[in-house]
């Protein structure tokens, strides 16, 4: 178990780097540049901005000037940063995941700008993904003990209908209820206990939806196997059976989604974002490509990647411990 | 000013279609206002100013949402006018300018101050100035400082060229005789023909005798872009051989603190609209001490000095920036706002339901979204629908065919039925010169002299001629025939069969908008003349190089919001080889007829001269022009002193709050002419020390 966990990690870094290089790439494919816009600047300026962040020079001696400050190596003598993970050893400089300053807002690094704005974007995540949970697995779990009754297809319609009515289309009906026609709470902007209520419902509502699903569906092939039958059989109580025996098996379909989710979840959602007017990393993200701001691209696909490589390893890890016939070398 | 790329995805389509079935269900016409309104308490304005500020410094940001913050927070020489955005005093209480047009003495007053309360002195300026156009701040703004004396050669990097004698070589010495020689900006152009007089003008200095003193050449300091110069040039290539070169440095631009109060200024040529771009944000006064300090980061909250209104006290990128009074001030006694607290936002169905809500005061410019404008529009004392420096129109690929030939090109404009177009657009005003009519009232005047002149031949009234460039069908179609591709009757339509439409595209940057225009001219050149033309949308960093390279074939979205109040920023689009009108046309004798233009001392006869050359950009239908913009935002009537001025640029110390109901704004139609006592003796005021000298 151990070094599998070990083997997955020392996977990420690899990957990570693949994936920096691949968007690094793309990036530089991409016509346009972060300095361009409605009025076609002089040569001389255009020069004067090349060389000040150090375009003028060839193309591999950019890219490895990028990948040198990402990964870890000692720090020049005459270098002042304080960007990125820094430390010293025996009297050395080490520094790592520079990803430099980002070119579209004016001294300000990328480290700094994820810093800043993943937390809300967390937030948003963490409190969507357990308010997702508490209202998912119950609705799933009360419409698998009743199936075919009121309860369940009432649920199981509710869950449909939020599956299908798209997080745009909810958000701003909220907001014209309770903001526009109740005025009870803000429309949009974070500030306050109550402003996140809405964004954290609208983006709650699909996955709780989704996750119901998936535990009614789940719990019913549970509930019809051999094993229930026998734990029943042994005489446990009904609670028993269902907590310590069905729950768990039941529960490995909406592990495999909500593993990935709560990454999509953390990592911030545009749509959500721009309704709400929430300063989270998933519109910066876009808006770092719109603005062809290559430092923060990279730094935000970095930081993603890895973000979901892990979520997907802990995932993996936590079927072991669902379901007893999975184990890992 | 560039206008901002509007990234819209899908998203704000579905957005927007939401949106029209909510605002359906919500009209309530029987309130006098929109939403919560209740003046705020706290003397504090809740504004959405755009996108979030790419930098607090303003020789850096280029934007117009970074233009109002820079507003708050720094003061220039000249401020705009609330309401007509002409430039009022500032720091600067009065100024002089020589006779020839090319000298200026601000006379700054002395009670200036930053807000870490250093004094604000005319080395300040000096300071600014010279920052602003070093090549080492690459400030993307420089190239509008170019009419300064030496500011393009210090700024791109450019050598004097010193003889053995110790004299420099002069640039006059090396004049050609025709325009040829381009340069990229109309303040770099000096044909050198013209010696500026020796002046007698405000304290004699030893800078001013300098600086008055024949042109110096100027070549590239760059080995191998200056060998790529000379090559074209061997009379000047022998001339520079063997000198040494001298680089231009801060010190030799045309800027002098004469003494702590008395700033100097000396341009190439005479530039009349020069006055108009110092209240721009290049030209706002920045402390030294704070930037030699802090480095990079002297814009943040706990490093910043400022030297406006305004203080910046909290920045939280994304979600707010609040700004507070400044104390220290100058003119502190009448600014009225407590705190302005900025949200950077582009997502206009929030911006909607945050003004609804109450919780926002006022919005800027093109805000309110089509699907809600019948319903916002009804508020008669919030929505604002001016004329703006502003227009929308096609560039076209003149020099590739078919559209090389001037009918097919006129007959395309004549096609398009604008007060159809404008009424589809709901806010804006059908175009058919190419500076937005409306805006500048004496050019307007000059512009109709001159063309009726050039009229007189073809025995037109300029008032015929001009409607009849709004739209005529007949005439399109007779145009397309005369150009080899015969429109003909077919069915109830009409066809054009042989005109080639694989040659053209329409293209235009990813936005509801353009795609809604692009359709609807599209159905009127398939309506009018029988010719459908692909139309294809583009994300908008990738349709930048794109169009201003004039890769495109037939037609692009093109559209300019002017830099300062007066129509040369418009004609400027023409001028240079390497013009922002993507149309690829370049011409030597219009370049020549603006540089005589802004020659030219007297104000009426220069605007004449200019009109002249919009009425040939007119004649050879360049471009396709459509609309002038309207403001379209919408503010709470407790706000006052905030006018739908051409550039949505506000000068904050004249805004407040007002308390009293019975006193709030009525009627934003009428806005710009009813009088706020107020702010009319806040401009008498600053302006009684202007002086006509």
């Amino acid at each position: 178990m151990l070094s599998y966990i070990i083997r997955r990690l020392l996977l990420v870094i690899p990957m990570a780097l693949l994936v920096i290089t691949l968007t690094w790439i793309l990036i530089r494919i991409a016509p346009g540049s972060f300095y361009s816009s409605e009025k076609k600047l002089p040569p001389a300026v255009e020069a004067n901005i090349k060389k000040k962040y150090g375009l003028d020079k060839p193309v591999w001696q950019q890219y490895l000037r990028v990948m040198g400050n990402i990964t870890c190596r000692t720090k020049d003598a005459d270098e002042t940063t304080t960007n990125g993970l820094q430390f010293g050893v025996a009297g050395t400089n080490f520094k790592c995941f520079d990803f430099g300053d980002s070119l579209k807002y004016e001294g300000q690094s990328v480290n700094e700008i994820i810093r800043r704005h993943f937390p809300y974007s967390a937030t948003i995540g963490i409190l969507a993904y357990i308010l997702a949970l508490i209202v998912g697995l119950s609705a799933g779990i009360i419409a698998a003990l009743k199936q075919n009754s009121a309860t369940d297809y009432g649920s199981m319609s509710l869950a449909m209908l939020g599956l299908s009515v798209p997080n745009f289309v909810l958000g701003p009906i909220l907001v014209l209820i309770f903001s526009l026609w109740l005025y009870w709470l803000p429309p949009a902007r974070v500030g306050g206990a109550s402003s996140y209520v809405l964004p954290v419902i609208t983006l709650a509502a699909i996955y709780a939806a989704y996750i119901a699903r998936l535990t009614r569906a789940g719990m019913l092939e549970v509930l019809r196997s051999d094993y229930i039958r026998t734990a029943r059989a042994k005489g446990l109580s009904e609670w028993k059976v269902l907590m310590k025996h069905a729950v768990r098996g039941g529960l490995i379909p909406v592990v495999s989604f909500t593993g990935p989710a709560l990454a999509a979840l953390l990592a911030g959602t545009v749509v959500i974002e721009k309704v709400f007017a929430i300063p989270g990393l998933g519109n910066i993200f876009i808006q770092s490509v719109f603005n062809r701001d290559e430092p923060l691209t990279l730094g935000i696909v970095a930081f993603l990647s890895i973000l979901i490589m892990i979520f997907n390893l802990l995932v993996d890890i936590s079927y072991a411990f669902l379901d007893p016939r999975i184990r890992y070398e | 000013m560039a206008q901002i790329g509007l990234n819209q995805t899908r998203l704000g389509i579905a957005l927007l279609a939401v949106s029209l079935f909510l605002s359906g269900c919500t009209s309530s016409a029987s309130n006098r206002y929109w939403g919560k309104t209740a003046a705020p308490t706290d003397n504090v304005l809740r504004y959405i100013t755009g996108s979030e500020p790419e930098s607090l410094d303003p020789a850096f940001g280029t934007g117009q949402p970074e233009a109002r913050i820079y507003m708050a927070l720094y003061e220039g020489l000249l401020e705009y006018h609330p309401k007509t955005m002409e430039p009022i005093p500032a720091i600067a209480e009065n100024w002089e300018i020589s006779a020839d047009g090319t000298e200026y003495l601000f006379h700054l007053r002395k009670n200036a101050k930053f807000s870490n309360g250093e004094p604000i002195t005319a080395k300040d300026f000096v300071y600014t100035f010279r920052r602003a156009l070093s090549p080492e701040l690459a400030s993307r703004n420089a190239n509008l400082g170019y009419y300064i004396k030496y500011a393009e050669a210090y700024n791109s990097g450019g050598s004097f060229v010193k003889g053995a004698d110790g004299q420099f070589l002069l640039k006059k010495d090396f004049a050609k005789t025709d325009d040829s020689q381009a340069s990229d900006t109309p303040a770099g152009k000096t044909d050198g023909k013209v010696e500026n007089a020796p002046t007698n003008f405000g304290t004699p200095t030893e800078f001013q005798k300098n600086i008055n003193a024949p042109d110096r050449l100027t070549v590239k300091s760059d080995e191998k872009e200056r060998a790529k110069d000379l090559a074209a040039d061997p009379q000047l290539k022998a001339a520079v051989e063997g000198k040494e070169l001298v680089p231009v440095k801060a010190e030799d631009l045309g800027v002098e603190a004469v003494d702590d109060d008395t700033l100097r200024l000396k341009l190439y040529q005479s530039a009349p609209y020069f006055i108009q771009l110092l209240p721009h944000q290049l030209f706002r006064v920045v402390n030294r001490s704070a930037i030699e300090k802090s480095g990079k980061d002297w814009q943040r909250v706990e490093n910043i000095v400022t030297s406006g209104a305004f203080n910046l006290t909290e920045h939280y990128p994304y979600d707010k920036l609040v700004v507070v009074k400044n104390e220290n001030y100058w003119d502190a006694a009448n600014v009225h706002l407590d705190s302005i607290e900025f949200y950077p936002l582009e997502e206009l169905t929030t911006m909607m339901n945050l003004y609804k809500s109450g919780r926002v005061d006022a919005l800027y410019n093109h805000t309110v979204p089509a699907a809600w404008l019948d319903e916002v529009r009804q508020f008669k004392d919030e929505y604002m629908d001016h004329p703006e420096v502003a227009n929308e129109y096609y560039s076209l690929s003149v020099k590739k065919p078919p559209m090389d030939n001037l009918k097919v090109r006129q007959a395309f404009s004549l096609a398009i039925d604008r007060f159809a177009l404008a009424k589809f657009r709901k806010t804006p005003k059908p175009l058919s010169n190419f500076t937005p009519d409306g805006i500048f009232p004496k050019y307007d005047e000059a512009r109709k002299k001159v063309f009726g002149e050039k009229l007189k031949a073809e025995n037109v009234t300029v008032e015929e001629w001009s409607k009849g460039r709004l739209f005529d069908a007949e005439k399109a179609r007779k145009l397309m025939t005369e150009a080899g591709f015969p429109v003909t009757k077919s069915g109830s339509g009409w066809s054009c069969p042989t005109f080639p439409v694989d040659k053209v595209t329409l293209s235009y940057n990813t936005a509801e908008s353009n795609k809604a225009v692009a359709e609807f001219n599209q159905a009127q050149w398939k309506q009018n003349l029988g010719i459908t033309i692909p139309i294809k949308n583009m994300e908008w960093k990738t349709f930048l190089p794109f169009r201003s390279g004039v890769e495109y074939q037939g037609f692009t979205r093109n559209a300019w919001v002017g830099d300062y109040m007066d129509p040369f920023t418009f004609l400027n689009l023409f001028y240079s080889p390497s013009n922002d009108g993507a149309t690829g046309w370049w011409e030597p004798k219009y370049d020549a007829l603006l540089n005589s233009a802004n020659r030219e001392l007297d104000s009426q006869k220069r605007l004449e001269m200019l009109a002249t050359a919009e009425f040939q950009v007119l004649q050879e239908q360049l471009v396709i022009p459509l609309v002038t913009q309207a403001t379209n935002w919408i503010k709470k009537p407790y706000v006052k002193g905030m006018y739908p001025n051409p550039g949505t640029l506000h000068a904050w110390k004249f805004v407040y709050i007002e308390p009293d109901a019975n006193k709030w704004d009525a009627n934003a139609d009428n806005i710009m002419s009813d009088s706020d006592a107020q702010v009319d003796e806040q401009i008498k005021r600053l302006t009684a020390t202007m002086t006509q000298k």
